[in-house]
């Protein structure tokens, strides 16, 4: 199976803290990739690294045969106009109606006409459901459809790739079955090839072909969702069912509780006499 | 005691050298491939925002402080039975102090500080990332044009200033005060020099200009994407830009008229 | 529409700010003529130039014609040497025109009073480069007093 992204032990820290170890993982075309993980352990630096916003410190990022950390600044641009990504909070611009978010990237990397333009950007929020929301502003669209605006902005100039990040974040049960079927929808009808960055087992499970746990700097498990229903491994088994207490500790290093308290005591007891 | 200036000195030098390298970086955004088709509307867009905008608190502040400045001079100048020369005063203080300066710092409070919020909270919602991701370089989408419009918006409105204070200043003093009609203008034209006051004055706020509008987005750009960090980026915008422009006032007054 | 308006305020804006320019270039300040376009340059020593400055305008009858460009020291016995640069529209002053220091009102600033000289068939018109002769020095206050007691002394 051909891969579209292919990351090959991959380093990255950012300032003190080493964020992953020699990191790999494959992205084949046309399917659906989830990168699964707690919080906190850069799963949207993943994302970042792989368009190229942060630079590795050691190893390889491929994206359709092209290395991305070693790319000029131009190169770089012909090849993101090749992906897009879907920013957490939607990024919509706050200036612009929700038809102008749509045209941006047109207006900016095509020399299409205006009629040509028009008719795209309506296709693209037909694909969203939200044609008749064209002259709303983002700051009058509910999260759930500023996050549907910023897909169409993001499928208007046809990618080979989508970068989801944690996109059903903070969403009401409705919206995130919305989005689910569309992230779906839109990857077989448009052949694309999607990256799923979060932390919602259950909804990107039901559509992901591969997904990846990430914990420890590192791929600690890997496998079609079936196959990670059976993985043996304590962390895996903590994160799909969503426990609170395991591997990953509910309580953040510290001293002994008991000893805790009772140095406070002696502090506070010495500091009277 | 030593570790303290030494850390003083060391954030100096680190504030130094990353507001020079963002220097580069924006005037490589700036100077490289102009494209008319593109950017002129975006800089007329931007010029709206910061120009157009700020040209209300320009005017009536212009206003009032010709008027005040011809009532303070009046008072003075008829005790030598030299009102005449009230002229000559409220044109020369506007044109080469007040107009650029004035100017510059109500320019860093309007527009400066609202650039520095703007474009940290664009950073804060990811959609200067976003633009990254889209292959539009932000540099040159987002911080470009607002740097132009400044540049060239802030001589306009100092100018204007100017104008309308010496407006006020004649108000005050012909109109009000008494002082003759023919002997205001003609002694304010026999004393005020086309280049060395009024050449002078828009190469100050020129200079101003610049700086201030580099330093608000410079500002916005390295912030905390935060609530709090946005706050405190804006609240640096104002008195750095204003301490730069008094500080550069200072400099570029003695090097035109201290010679 | 948006964009139609921004334009549109722009445009007004523009306006404004070059109607401020005007205003000020020709109603406030004096827009130069004598600096600019054709000019010459001619040249006078004085004893003593009180506080003449470079850019003081250089005057006949109270009309302004030119203006000091120099100032500076010449020869063995360090006179002071002005250069006036003169608009090329008064090129008729003869060589027997004088040149003074004078005061435009009793605190008022200094300038050169030019004089021009009889013309005859037998002397020339000042050329660029010239030097004019005759100069009268400016009046210097303290030298006015000592001279008025020293005459009074002598009744």
């Amino acid at each position: 199976m051909e891969a579209l992204v292919d990351i090959k032990q991959v380093d990255f820290a950012h300032g003190q803290r080493q964020i992953y170890r020699q990191l790999s993982l494959q992205v084949p075309r046309g399917k659906i990739v989830a990168v699964m993980g707690p919080s906190g352990i850069g799963k949207t630096t993943l994302l970042r690294l792989i368009g190229g916003q942060l630079r590795p410190q050691q190893g390889q990022i491929e994206f359709a045969g092209h290395n991305i950390p070693t790319l000029s600044r131009s190169a770089l641009y012909q090849v993101r106009q090749r992906m897009s990504m879907l920013f957490q909070s939607g990024a919509l611009f706050t200036d612009m109606s929700v038809y102008e978010n749509v045209a941006f990237p047109l207006r900016e990397h095509s020399n299409l006409p205006e009629s040509m333009i028009r008719s795209i950007v309506l296709m693209k929020l037909q694909a969203v459901g939200l044609r008749g929301a064209r002259d709303l502003m983002p700051a009058e669209l509910s999260g759930g459809m500023a996050r549907r605006a910023a897909l169409a902005r993001a499928i208007a100039l046809d990618p080979e790739l989508i970068m989801y990040d944690e996109p059903f974040a903070g969403q009401d049960p409705i919206s995130m079955g919305v989005l689910v079927k569309l992230i779906k929808d839109l990857n077989d009808s448009l052949g694309l090839t999607s990256i799923i960055v979060t932390h919602d087992v259950d909804e990107v499970m039901s559509i992901a072909d591969y997904a990846y746990i990430i914990a420890d700097q590192q791929v600690v498990a890997k496998g079609t969702p079936a196959e990670l229903a059976q993985v043996d491994n304590a962390l895996v088994k903590q994160f799909m069912g969503g426990e609170a207490d395991g591997p990953v500790a509910f309580h953040y290093p510290a001293d002994d509780y008991a000893q805790d308290l009772l140095a406070r005591g002696a502090a506070v007891t010495g500091s009277s006499k | 005691m030593l570790d303290a200036i030494a850390s003083v000195g060391r954030q100096t030098l680190d504030s130094l050298a990353g507001m020079g390298k963002a220097l580069l970086v924006l005037l490589n955004a700036i100077i490289g491939k102009p494209t008319p088709k593109k950017s002129a509307p975006l800089l007329l867009q931007q010029m709206h925002v910061v120009g157009v905008k700020s040209l209300l608190i320009i005017i009536v502040s212009g206003l009032f402080i010709g008027m005040v400045l011809a009532l303070q001079g009046y008072t003075i100048l008829v005790d030598y039975g030299a009102e005449q020369s009230l002229g000559p005063m409220v044109a020369l203080s506007l044109l080469r102090e007040l107009g650029p300066v004035v100017t510059a710092l109500l320019f860093a409070g309007r527009a400066g500080s609202a650039l520095t919020a703007e474009i940290g909270l664009m950073k804060a919602t990811e959609q200067l990332s976003s633009l990254e991701m889209m292959a539009v370089d932000p540099l040159r989408r987002v911080i470009a044009p607002r740097f132009w419009a400044g540049l060239i918006s802030m001589p306009m409105l100092a100018l204007i200033f100017s104008a309308v204070g010496i407006y006020g200043g004649y108000m005050v003093g012909v109109q009000w005060l008494g002082v003759d009609d023919g002997a205001f203008w003609s002694v304010m034209q026999s004393s005020v020099d086309w280049y060395d006051d009024l050449l002078n004055g828009i190469i100050k706020s020129v200079v101003f200009a610049f700086v201030v509008t580099w330093i608000a987005l410079y500002k916005g750009y390295n912030s905390t994407p935060t609530s709090a960090g946005i706050s405190s980026a804006t609240t640096s915008t104002v008195v750095t830009a204003s301490l730069a422009v008094l500080g550069l006032d200072f400099v570029l007054t003695a090097l035109m008229f201290g010679g | 529409m948006e964009s139609r308006k921004t334009q549109l305020t722009v445009g007004i804006f523009v306006i404004i700010a070059a109607l401020a320019l005007a205003f000020l270039a020709f109603k406030a300040a004096s827009n130069s003529a004598t600096t600019s376009g054709e000019t010459y340059r001619i040249y006078a020593k004085f004893d003593n130039i009180g506080s003449l400055k470079v850019r003081s305008p250089v005057k006949v009858g109270g009309v302004v014609v030119g203006r000091v460009t120099s100032i500076s020291l010449d020869g063995e016995y360090y006179e002071p040497l002005v250069e006036m640069t003169i608009s090329s529209q008064f090129d008729e002053f003869s060589e027997t025109s004088s040149v003074s220091v004078l005061t435009s009102g009793l605190l008022g600033e200094q300038y050169l009073g030019l004089q021009p000289g009889f013309i005859d068939d037998s002397v020339g018109m000042l050329k660029d480069g010239d030097y004019i002769t005759d100069t009268k020095s400016a009046l210097v206050l303290e030298q006015l007093i000592g001279q008025f007691l020293f005459s009074q002394g002598n009744e």
